[in-house]
């Protein structure tokens, strides 16, 4: 029973002490030059801390919205490329439908301009 | 997946289809005269989706393997939607050229929104249900920012889309309470479920599901304990977009609730029946009472719907064939009063303002005796006062309650009506024996005239002609008791 | 098709003269609302060829209420008594909205005036071709109302105020016995529709009702209730006291709704009831006397009365208590006939009064009239032969139909019926010495009218006199054209009034009765006239002398009978102290501090409170929804599961 997590605790092992051990060589190896910029952390361009009622730009959000939009529809073509030899020619058909359906909001977003940043 | 699927559920996929092309067409021709051409067309969309529903086949059908389903009760409540939807789409286009947000989106949501609540009336499945349901919806959030540039209407969007989710959660928390008691989604296993076996209880958890259920159905209702967004969302809105909500998606959450009640858990009467009493008396009451200290008609218009929405709940509280028939009958009538009186709303103008004061009645029966008269003809309406149609909407519903001998609700109805009346009253008077300061906006759009006529002279001659809504109300409510 | 446009057409006219009358103005509210009319009236003229002696049908017009066993149609019933009174109704009223254009011309609302009279043409159409006893009641309140808002025309005098209430009021006295009647039938035989309760009466002639301890056959409380009804509307003894003061009203009103048609419903209600009333002897009883009882009385206020108007009112008083009095013996024939003819001749009187007011420059009172013949010939010839109708002086219409219905009353046989014929008698000689007393004071002996006022005195124009001549041939013909319908054998109406025994109906013994009956009407006629002619063309002064030798009786004769002044001290007065007393003490006192203002106070703070809830926050509103929540489960698992 127990001897099944065996190879887990070589996996878990071996992550930490990778870890350790590039941590410890870019100590090493690498030249040091701090300043304040490079000792916070990254956060998509913006200021790590400070109040959260800040104003941004709204375009963050609709780029955010239409990675989710085509994220999904990926997840989606996944499971439905594996089954499509099970689910037939209703099961092909419905997907085109639903990319037909994708492509009109694409036009849309398109000719609104909300691809472009500047 | 045969042909046939596809034809029951053409109007719908018609809709769809339409407001896809649309939205293409929209894109293409951004300018005031393309959101004008993308309007138009929207109106004959829903139009032709009219038609579409009117010669489908009357027979009950079951299409896409038990999810939808097309009987006399839904094309009945289609009808009474889509002219919600064509009513208030046709007042709106005025209105928006007016307040500068003249946009073709807003012809596109509208019609996603009522492709949303048609097939909401054709749910035969909580999966088909919830997903019709958030179709409608989403939409409408964005509808009620629709002027975006005004703290009030942006307010209204995010109010509405805030709880409209949590409401959301909980009509899902139900659904899966319920699948995990019974093990099925589908409203047709739930009947059969229980079909055979003499005095047969709902699990305790599957009940308590209903509960939520109800809770999630009764925050588009707009009903008490649930109702908090509505004086907010409707003051915020946009008017054209507030007359949008008090017609087609309470019309449409109300025929889904009727449904669901009558459908999957008809058989337990007596166990839902106490949701409903008590949801419809706050309501009522709180209709009555709430409306009667405000000064912003769109506000009181929100609390009167409120209560109305009460008022048909009686009906559906008594849990009998005649009680969903009065139910039908109150929202049919309910559709009309309340798409005029928006329609008075929109009208009323001073110096090319919109009004929303209700002291902004005062004058109209001098300034424009027309108007006036409508406006007298929907506050009688909505007040019941015989012999106009809002009269007999609360008659049926008070007959079906005290057949099942629920009198004391029937009492409760009456005097909230009594309370009611006042504030209907009021505004008559300050039509008729007010005046103002400064003259009131002569001339209206035709769009405008042509609503408001035909809504209040099928108010005021429903008596006279009472059989084409009548009729058809007791064929559809016979469609949910074979 | 067509008589759904007879109905409608007047209907269509008010619609147009009330609506746009401002925006076409008044020249075109005229033309349409009559033009309109006559087409209806032609129509109803070919009706009356085509109708009697076939089978009644129904023209559906569509569904009106459903609920329950309640069902109620909108639907015409055709048959012969329905053409008839369309006749009636079309023809009178065609003629009035002529005559309105002159007499009407210097008036300041004419569309409102020429709306109103459609609209009660409409009205009164509705009422006549009911099918069921709703519809037959939407009607009767129509006319009501049309009446109203007619009498109520000149709104700004007090007094037309005062009579269009009145007439409202105690007519409301009648609609209650008529609705409790028709709540009654509703009872009794579980439907409205005509054809369903007739056919059921003859079944529950025995059916009894306990009331108040004593049993009373239920088809004579129904005939006594509807009777109530017919009492209010056709100004029967009792209930008569809104007629006269309706004169307020326009000359072409009291002509129309006052004398041919509205008044004449009740007469029109007992014999389309007749199937029922057919069945209710101590109904029809009670209906005999009171019809005497109202010709009688009517006629002797008559006598004295000295506006011009008045004389008539009382007379068409009179004359309905005829009518009442043949349906009450079961010559419903012979009362339909009477109306018939009474229309034209009464329409004609009051409009040639009309023609003569108008000369006179709107004066009413007999007194200050006198020796106009000269200055309008064609007025006096049209109310010579007018009068001559209503006394029943030979082959003038009224003589047909008045000496039948003496005839009928005479030959039923019973104690009842000899009480109303000898009463019809003697109001008989009365009828032609009022009539020869207006035609001789208005017309003859020395003008009373000031210089000015008779150098003015001129004929009417056309517009007015054309219809006078047509009512005046109708005066003379419509004896004529009507004889069909008093034929013994009932063929001409053909199953629409029913009598229970068709071989010994009332119509055919009353044409077999004695020689000196039938000449005796006559007799009384020439009687009356002589005496008026004595008094007041051969010997000016003996009416006063009269007048002052039986004082006391002149003085109740002019002061009718002193019913005004009774109900005023019995019944209005003490209301008005109970309604004084129930506003100062009870209302304001009482009712109002713990009422209204006690519930408005209490509403408006309940109204705060919910308000305040209503804070804008999102989790506030939030918080309520998920409260909400938990008390409907809570209140679940603990109240409904426990």
């Amino acid at each position: 029973m127990l001897e099944d997590y065996l190879p887990i605790l070589i996996f878990l092992a071996l992550a930490i002490g990778l870890a350790v051990v590039i941590m410890l060589a870019t100590l090493v190896v690498a030249r040091q030059n701090p300043d304040s910029d490079k000792l916070s952390a990254y956060e998509c361009g913006f200021e790590a801390f400070e109040d959260t009622r800040r104003k941004f730009d709204v375009r963050f959000y609709l780029v955010a919205i239409l990675f989710i939009i085509f994220d999904l529809e990926v997840a989606f073509l996944f499971p439905w490329a594996v089954a499509l030899g099970d689910i037939g020619l209703a099961g092909f058909w419905s997907m085109m439908l639903f990319l037909g359906i994708l492509t009109v909001g694409f036009i849309y977003e398109w000719k609104k301009g909300a691809l472009e940043w500047e | 997946m045969s042909q046939s699927y596809l034809l029951v559920a053409l109007p719908e996929l018609f809709l769809l289809a339409a407001g896809l092309v649309l939205l293409v067409v929209g894109a293409f021709k951004e300018t005031a005269a393309g959101a004008r051409l993308v309007s138009n067309l929207a109106l004959g969309t829903l139009a032709i989706t009219l038609v579409l529903v009117l010669v489908a086949a009357p027979d009950r059908a079951v299409a896409f393997r038990g999810n939808f389903v097309m009987d006399g009760f839904a094309g009945f409540m289609k009808v009474v939607v889509l002219l919600g939807a064509l009513g208030t789409l046709a007042i709106a286009q005025p209105y928006l050229r007016r307040e500068g947000i003249e946009r073709f989106e807003y012809a596109v949501l509208v019609i996603f929104s009522t492709a949303g609540m048609s097939l909401l009336l054709s749910a035969n499945s909580f999966l088909a249900l919830y997903i019709s349901l958030e179709l409608m919806s989403l939409p409408l959030y964005v509808l009620a920012a629709f002027q975006r540039d005004t703290y009030k209407s942006t307010e209204a969007g995010l109010k509405y889309f805030v709880l409209g989710a949590l409401a959301s959660g909980m009509l899902l928390y139900g659904v899966s309470l319920v699948y995990g008691f019974t093990g099925t989604i589908f409203f047709e296993e739930l009947t059969a479920l229980y079909l055979d076996e003499e005095g047969a209880e709902l699990p305790l958890g599957a009940l308590v599901g209903v509960v939520f259920i109800a809770a999630g159905l009764a925050f588009k209702l707009g009903a008490v304990p649930f109702h908090m967004w509505t004086p907010d969302v409707y003051e915020g809105a946009p008017t054209a977009v507030t007359a949008l909500f008090a017609a087609a998606p309470k019309l449409a959450a109300m025929g889904l609730t009727v449904r669901v009640f009558a459908e999957p858990f008809g058989a337990f009467v007596a166990d839902w029946q106490q949701i409903i009493i008590a949801v419809s008396v706050g309501s009522m009451v709180l209709g009555a009472f709430g409306a009667i200290g405000q000064r912003n008609i769109k506000r009181l218009l929100a609390y009167s719907g409120i209560g109305h929405v009460g008022y048909a709940l009686v009906g559906l509280a008594a849990g009998t064939q005649s009680g969903v028939y009065g139910v039908l009958v109150y929202m049919t009538i309910y559709l009309f009063m309340t798409v005029g009186t928006f329609g008075v709303v929109l009208a009323l103008r001073r110096r090319g303002q919109s009004l929303e004061q209700i002291d902004d009645f005062a004058g109209l029966g001098k300034d424009q005796p027309l108007l006036a008269l409508a406006t007298a003809i929907f506050m009688f309406s909505l007040a019941g006062i015989p012999p106009l149609a809002g009269f007999f909407g609360k008659l049926y519903v008070f007959l079906a309650a005290i057949e099942v001998g629920l009198v004391w609700l029937a009492v409760i109805g009456v005097l909230t009506s009594v309370v009611g009346a006042y504030y209907y009253l009021r505004i008559v008077k300050l039509v008729y024996f007010d005046s103002a300061p400064e003259a009131l906006d002569r001339g209206m759009e035709p769009e405008l005239r042509g609503v408001i006529a035909v809504s209040a002279v099928v108010t005021a001659l429903f008596v006279v002609v009472p059989g084409p809504i009548l009729g058809s109300a007791r064929v559809a409510a016979g469609a949910l008791f074979p | 098709m067509m008589y759904g446009l007879i109905v409608f057409l007047p209907l269509l006219g008010a619609l147009v003269a009330g609506a746009f009358g401002r925006i076409i103005g008044d020249r075109a509210s005229q033309v349409v609302t009559s033009a309109l009319l006559i087409v209806a009236a032609l129509l109803s003229g070919i009706a009356l060829f085509t109708v009697p002696y076939g089978e009644p049908f129904t023209v559906d017009l569509g569904t009106w209420i459903v609920s329950g066993s309640f069902a109620v149609d909108w639907a015409l019933r055709i048959d012969a008594l329905t053409a008839v009174m369309l006749v009636v109704v079309t023809w009178v009223s065609a003629a009035v909205h002529v005559y309105s254009i002159g007499y009407m011309s210097h008036d300041e609302s004419i569309p409102r005036f020429m709306s109103y009279l459609s609209l009660f043409t409409f009205a009164m159409l509705m009422l006549v071709t009911a099918d069921n006893f709703v519809q037959l009641f939407f009607g009767w309140e129509g006319v009501g109302l049309a009446s109203y808002l007619l009498i109520g025309y000149w709104y700004k005098k007090p007094s037309a105020n005062n009579a269009a209430m009145k007439a409202f009021i105690v007519n409301r006295i009648g609609d209650f016995g008529f609705m409790l009647g028709i709540a009654a039938v509703f009872l009794v035989f579980d439907s409205l529709a005509f054809d369903t309760v007739f056919a059921a009466a003859p079944d529950h002639a025995d059916h009894v009702t306990r009331m108040f301890g004593a049993s009373v056959s239920t088809l004579d409380l129904i005939a006594f209730l509807l009777f109530i009804g017919a009492m209010g509307k056709s100004a029967q003894l009792f209930l008569h006291t809104w007629l006269p003061d309706a004169m307020e009203g326009p000359t072409p009103v009291s002509a129309l709704i006052h004398a041919a048609t509205m008044v004449t419903a009740g007469v029109f209600l007992v014999a389309r009831m007749s199937p029922l009333f057919e069945y209710a002897p101590t109904a029809m009883a009670f209906v005999t006397f009171i019809g005497a009882a109202t010709a009688f009385f009517a006629a002797t206020v008559a006598l004295t009365q000295n506006d011009i108007k008045r004389v008539i009112a009382y007379s068409t008083c009179s004359q309905l208590g005829y009518m009442f009095f043949a349906c009450g013996v079961g010559a419903y024939a012979a009362g339909i006939f009477h109306l018939f003819t009474h229309a034209f001749f009464k329409a004609l009187l009051f409009l040639g009064a009309g023609s003569v007011i108008h000369g006179l420059g709107d004066e009413q009172d007999m007194r200050r009239m006198g020796g106009v013949w000269r200055k309008m010939v064609f007025t006096y010839a049209v109310m010579w032969i007018g009068s001559l109708a209503l006394v029943g002086i030979p082959f003038f219409s009224g003589f047909y139909s008045k000496d039948l219905i003496l005839e009928a009353a005479f030959a039923a046989e019973t104690g009842i019926g000899g009480f109303a014929f000898w009463l019809g008698i003697l109001a008989a000689v009365m009828t032609a010495f009022y009539s020869g007393r207006l035609l001789f004071m208005t017309f003859h002996g020395k003008p009373n009218a000031s210089e000015e006022v008779m150098e003015h005195a001129h004929e009417s124009p056309p517009v007015m006199t054309v219809p006078l001549g047509f009512l005046a041939a109708g005066a003379i013909g419509a004896g004529f054209l009507g004889l069909p319908m008093v034929s013994g054998d009932h063929a001409f109406w053909a199953g629409s009034i029913h009598v229970r025994d068709l071989a010994h109906n009332a119509i055919e013994a009353a044409h077999h009765v004695p020689l000196w009956v039938k000449l005796l009407p006559v007799v009384a006629g020439v009687i009356g006239l002589a005496v008026a002619w004595t008094m007041y063309v051969a010997n000016p002064l003996l009416p006063g002398r009269l007048a002052n030798a039986v004082r006391p009786v002149y003085l109740f004769s002019y002061h009718k009978w002193y019913f005004d002044e009774l109900y005023d001290a019995v019944f209005v007065r003490p209301a008005r102290g109970l309604g004084t007393f129930l506003w100062r003490k009870v209302d304001l006192g009482v009712i109002d501090d713990w009422g209204p203002n006690g519930v408005a106070a209490s509403t408006l703070a309940g109204t705060k409170r919910i308000v305040r809830l209503q804070s804008g926050y999102i989790y506030h509103y939030a918080f309520a929804m998920l409260i909400g929540v938990v008390a409907l489960v809570t209140w679940y698992l603990l109240a409904v599961q426990g």
